[in-house]
């Protein structure tokens, strides 16, 4: 690491990124404020706040390298090692959520198709490797990184995809390999999973060039916790009629807890997050003015349709007040215990709905209708990925007739929207919407 | 002996089971098939069983593999309602999803038993894993089986050894040109050891060595083929008829698996394990791409290919994603590719057998 990487580093944090900011919260006053929508109720207040976070993150990592040691991170790796090493990190995979939502994923799609890469494989993938070889990014620049640290409790695709980064790279690839639930978490995984951990500490004492510090990775993992917990807790402000945000808010408002998990500005953002969210459940506000039926979503978002799905929905008075995917950030992090930091890190990451068999999903769910007075289920069948989607047709036809609620499948990509059609997911909605309000 | 010899699946199926034996339907790529001749059981390994989609289409999207809707195809057709248990070995997200699917949502006519083979970069701590993971199976096969006779794990590590040992000798012998076989008879034989036991298979795999000609077969371009199994049936016939000569192969459900070093002497599961981690590289096994170039180029060099068949499942994620890096590093080595993609249960058509020979005359 250089002193003058690291002097520049934070000139732009103290002064470069706020100057940037005062810039464009100017020319934003310029532009004057959207056109409501009658359909919703007042939007959040910490949108703006989160928009400042995220740009931030996105901003300094370009003057990481050199100062802090980079590493691109998958969404459901023990990031909690990394933060005690200082490392600057990146997660592709919002990244992708990000270039999807700015409608960008067909472009970098094709330019990784353009390397040879199947349109078959997942978006996700395939934007961040369009992304690789065109340096195309809403997010400016992205820093290249020293380490990748990948985890396959969410699925084994992030291995191939990440194999391809070392070896374009020539850096290394740490993976934390977590065997898959069939059953009950056994003993023999556990343990092997906390040897895993302990053979990367030296890997990454090299890679950093810090020593590791028991006492400070404790004090970040207990960060971590309170961060998971806080976005549980945000969550659960959802089971309130009316419900204070939408999922597609909630799928925005992510972004923290699985990118800056670990990290101060994270937790007290979702200290803010909740507040704001319990004093709208205290005065009754609800994401939507008429909440008629309260749905839940399995699977990723659809992020090139979150506004038009968000809307559509709304018009109708329906509200997505739960998901299977924004809640796997806090699900597990009970097991997170500083007395046995190893063990219960294994546990916290292993147990992830997607490391977990179809009957724990099928549990889940049910779990959540309930808490959530859901009415009715919308499966996204995401091409991209096949751990969240083979399977999902039995998992719907099961909880519709366990608990007696409507659900559809529409079949649809994660950023890809060159596999969307539109046409079909509406005829299907359609239908859905008559039986729901039939119902 | 020749491949015509061989008995069908079905009717060693039926043989086996008339005679009383114990089946268990495998799912793919590897496991410990020692495991399972140890407790007596007949391991049956379900690839590409060739049934007309129907039934599996109602469980799973358009865009799962066919291998995985094929399996399932048998298994709701009734084609494991005589199996005594079903092993789903862990090697890719369809494949681990179409396991808790048969277990947790729909009903399997058989115990469902799962095995998780660690996954590349291998830590340290994989081979002690791997350990524990052969003692769970051994456990829950002697639970529905019973346990194995005193003396079986030996037998069974003995017919792994002497397999072992055939298997390169078969593959040797093919890559120095002494095998006169083409490729539709080569892995008729090599895809018996999917459902014959070694004590049937051993003596047939070394009479068909004895008595095949050194010469004869293909004579035209050496290729290596590259990908997840040697199907759909056709897929041989082509590149016989077409005179290429397979001089090797990287694909998972062969080479990948077949060229394994002989379990050593000692303790049996340490053996295996130290086995499981000095296999070929593969892209389910979570291998780098450096070293499955360098296998690749060591094949073609070893056998003199002039180029390399990639036969690629639709839909298989571990394959496709290394594909475009191991097409860039075997160019730079002078090693030309063509990738086919195919489903298990389809013909690969006129259109492929044109590429195919396209791709032929490029390398003359």
């Amino acid at each position: 690491m250089s002193l003058s990487a690291k002097a520049r580093m934070q000139f732009m944090k103290d002064l470069g990124f706020p100057a940037m900011l005062s810039l464009a919260k100017a020319t934003k006053g310029k532009r004057g404020p959207r056109k409501a929508n009658p359909d919703f109720g007042p939007p959040l207040k910490c949108a703006t706040r989160l928009k400042e976070i995220m740009t931030r993150h996105y901003y300094l990592s370009r003057f990481a390298p050199g100062a802090r040691p980079v590493a691109w991170v998958t969404s459901g790796a023990p990031v909690e090692l990394l933060r005690a090493f200082d490392f600057y990190t990146i997660y592709p995979e919002n990244h992708g959520a990000l270039c999807g939502a700015q409608k960008m994923g067909p472009e970098l799609c094709a330019a990784a198709e353009e390397e040879g890469y199947s349109p078959d494989l997942c978006s996700y993938a395939r934007v961040d490797l369009g992304h690789f070889f065109s340096g195309k990014t809403p997010a400016g620049k992205l820093p290249k990184p020293d380490i990748l640290f990948c985890s396959n409790n969410i699925c084994q695709t992030v291995v191939y995809w990440y194999k391809v980064l070392a070896h374009r790279l020539g850096i290394p690839l740490l993976m934390f390999d977590t065997p898959f639930n069939y059953g009950e978490i056994t003993e023999a995984n556990i343990a092997y999973m906390k040897d895993q951990i302990l053979e990367m500490i030296p890997v990454l004492e090299k890679a950093s060039g810090k020593a590791f510090n028991m006492e400070r990775f404790l004090r970040l993992a207990e960060l971590s916790k309170s961060t998971s917990q806080l976005w549980g807790q945000c969550l659960e402000t959802m089971q309130a009629r009316p419900a204070p945000m939408t999922i597609f808010d909630a799928f925005v408002h992510l972004a923290p807890v699985v990118s800056l998990r670990g990290l101060p500005v994270a937790r007290n953002y979702y200290e803010i997050l909740l507040a704001e969210l319990t004093d709208r459940v205290a005065r009754g506000i609800g994401a939507i003015t008429n909440e008629k039926k309260r749905l839940m979503w399995d699977n990723i978002a659809v992020w090139y349709k979150v506004r038009d799905f968000s809307e559509l929905f709304a018009a109708r008075g329906m509200n997505f007040v739960a998901a299977t995917y924004t809640n796997a950030w806090a699900e597990t992090i009970q097991h997170l215990d500083m007395s046995k930091p190893w063990e219960s890190l294994a546990k916290t990451y292993s147990l992830v709905i997607l490391n977990n068999n179809l009957e724990h999903r099928l549990g889940l769910m049910e779990k959540m209708v309930r808490e959530y007075a859901v009415d009715g289920l919308v499966v996204h069948s995401a091409r991209s990925c096949k751990p969240y989607s083979l399977g999902q047709y039995d998992l719907k036809r099961l909880l519709s007739q366990r608990l007696g609620i409507p659900a559809v499948v529409i079949e649809a990509d994660i950023t890809d929207y060159r596999f969307f059609s539109e046409e079909q997911a509406l005829t299907r909605l359609e239908a859905f919407f008559e039986s729901l309000e039939a119902a | 002996m020749s491949p015509a010899q061989l008995p069908s699946r079905g009717d060693y199926f039926k043989q086996w089971r008339g005679g009383g034996g114990k089946v268990c339907a495998v799912f793919p790529a590897q496991y410990p098939k020692e495991l399972l001749w140890a407790h007596g059981v007949l391991p049956m390994e379900v690839w590409d069983p060739p049934l007309a989609p129907a039934r599996a289409q109602g469980h799973l999207q358009p865009y799962i593999c066919s291998v995985v809707r094929q399996g399932l195809e048998l298994l709701l057709a009734g084609g494991m309602d005589e199996v005594g248990a079903i092993l789903f070995p862990h090697t890719c997200d369809s494949l681990q999803n179409l396991a808790s699917l048969v277990a947790d949502y729909l009903e399997a006519p058989a115990p469902n038993l799962f095995f998780y083979n660690p996954k590349a970069p291998f830590a340290a701590a994989a081979k002690g894993f791997y350990v524990s993971q052969l003692k769970a199976l051994e456990d829950d096969l002697a639970l529905i089986f019973g346990p194995a006779p005193e003396g079986a794990m030996e037998q069974a590590l003995e017919w792994s050894r002497r397999l072992s040992g055939l298997y390169a000798q078969t593959y040797a012998r093919r890559a120095a040109g002494e095998l006169g076989v083409g490729g539709e008879e080569f892995y008729r034989l090599l895809r018996a050891g999917e459902y014959l036991h070694p004590r049937d298979y051993i003596p047939l795999l070394e009479a068909w060595l004895n008595e095949a000609p050194a010469q004869g077969g293909p004579r035209g371009q050496g290729i290596i083929l590259s990908g997840v199994l040697p199907s759909p049936p056709d897929l041989m016939e082509t590149l016989d008829g077409l005179d290429f000569r397979v001089v090797h192969d990287d694909l998972v459900s062969m080479s990948r698996r077949l060229l394994y070093p002989p379990p050593g002497e000692g303790d049996p599961l340490e053996a295996l394990a130290e086995s499981f981690l000095a296999m070929p590289p593969c892209s389910t096994r979570g291998s780098s791409l450096s070293e499955r170039l360098e296998w690749l180029k060591g094949l073609a060099q070893s056998g003199g290919a002039q180029g390399v068949v990639f036969s690629v499942v639709k839909f298989c994620e571990p394959e496709l994603f290394d594909l475009p890096e191991l097409r860039r590093g075997l160019k730079e080595a002078g090693l030309p590719s063509l990738v086919l993609e195919v489903d298990v249960n389809q013909e690969v058509g006129g259109q492929a057998a044109t590429r195919l020979e396209a791709f032929g005359e490029m390398l003359s």
